[in-house]
């Protein structure tokens, strides 16, 4: 007669699933002053080597991979690999040769420098 | 009977269907909880892991922009707690556009199942994570005992 089936299908559950690298948004503060922008972004467990920093086009991306090499049996897990991803608009007038980054204790901190047509200019009113 | 069979067949094909997208609201729901900002437990204290090997405890902690001297770490029997302050360093002449990482002070205790040798521990800060190294004492082990 017709082929038999099973009642339930299982193709699912023998496929192995490896475990996916979540994304998650650091937090970060933003300041600025006269001559620079100055962001400060959480990103913990990540080192330096992994962190990718992209302007393009008045967009900057931030993104990070950290990964732990954990053994043993996990009693708990409240954080794991994770993968930052953040996306900002900036403005033009941002000197992308000029950025800088730094990271410690898991925070990075980046420095936007303003060009210098963009820095406020003091006019000097000369006497007639 | 067998066209019977198939309508079952159908009904869990759909059953999976929802199964799966069951899972994938959850996963959303555990990423917003798990994987979101540092400290957004509803304790506003770190995220931490607990991993047990063999005779030793191993503590995680996120502690991102913590210096080492803001952090307190007591170790008594098998009662672990960590507290801090985590202060931001608002650099001075500049103004905030966002302020996401706030500042806080924090205190998390956890009792571990086996007393710890609070002689032997070590800590580690590194990459704005607190790694602890618990090893276990020496009457929480097992031992063999010989037949005489």
């Amino acid at each position: 007669m017709s082929e038999r089936k099973d009642i339930a299908s299982k193709e699912e559950k023998a496929v192995e699933k490896t475990r996916k690298l979540i994304s998650a948004t650091p937090a970060v503060d933003i300041y600025e002053n006269d001559d620079e922008i100055l962001l400060h972004a959480d990103m913990p467990g990540v080192v330096k080597e992994n962190i990718s920093i992209n302007i393009d086009n008045g967009t900057l991306s931030l993104s990070a991979v950290r990964r732990f090499n954990n053994k043993g049996v996990s009693n708990w897990e409240e954080f794991s690999d994770v993968e930052y991803i953040r996306r900002f608009s900036i403005p033009q007038s941002i000197d992308i040769e000029l950025v800088k980054a730094e990271l410690k204790d898991g925070v990075l901190k980046l420095h936007l420098p303003k060009s210098d047509a963009a820095k406020p200019k003091m006019i000097e009113i000369k006497a007639a | 009977m067998f066209t019977r069979m198939s309508d079952i067949d159908r009904m869990f094909g759909a059953m999976d269907l929802l199964r799966n997208k069951m899972d994938s609201i959850f996963d959303g729901y555990n990423r917003s909880y798990l994987y979101g900002p540092a400290f957004t437990l509803t304790s506003n204290s770190p995220r931490t892991n607990l991993l047990e090997n063999g005779d030793t405890f191993e503590v995680q902690a996120e502690v991102p922009g913590i210096s080492k001297d803001d952090l307190n770490i007591k170790i008594q029997g098998n009662y672990l707690e960590i507290s801090g302050k985590r202060s931001l360093d608002i650099p001075d002449g500049y103004k905030v556009h966002r302020n996401e990482r706030g500042t806080t002070t924090f205190f998390r205790s956890f009792t571990l199942r086996d007393d710890i040798d609070s002689e032997k521990v070590e800590a580690a800060l590194k990459d704005g994570i607190l790694y602890l190294t618990l090893p276990k004492s020496e009457t929480a082990k097992p031992r063999q005992i010989t037949i005489n």
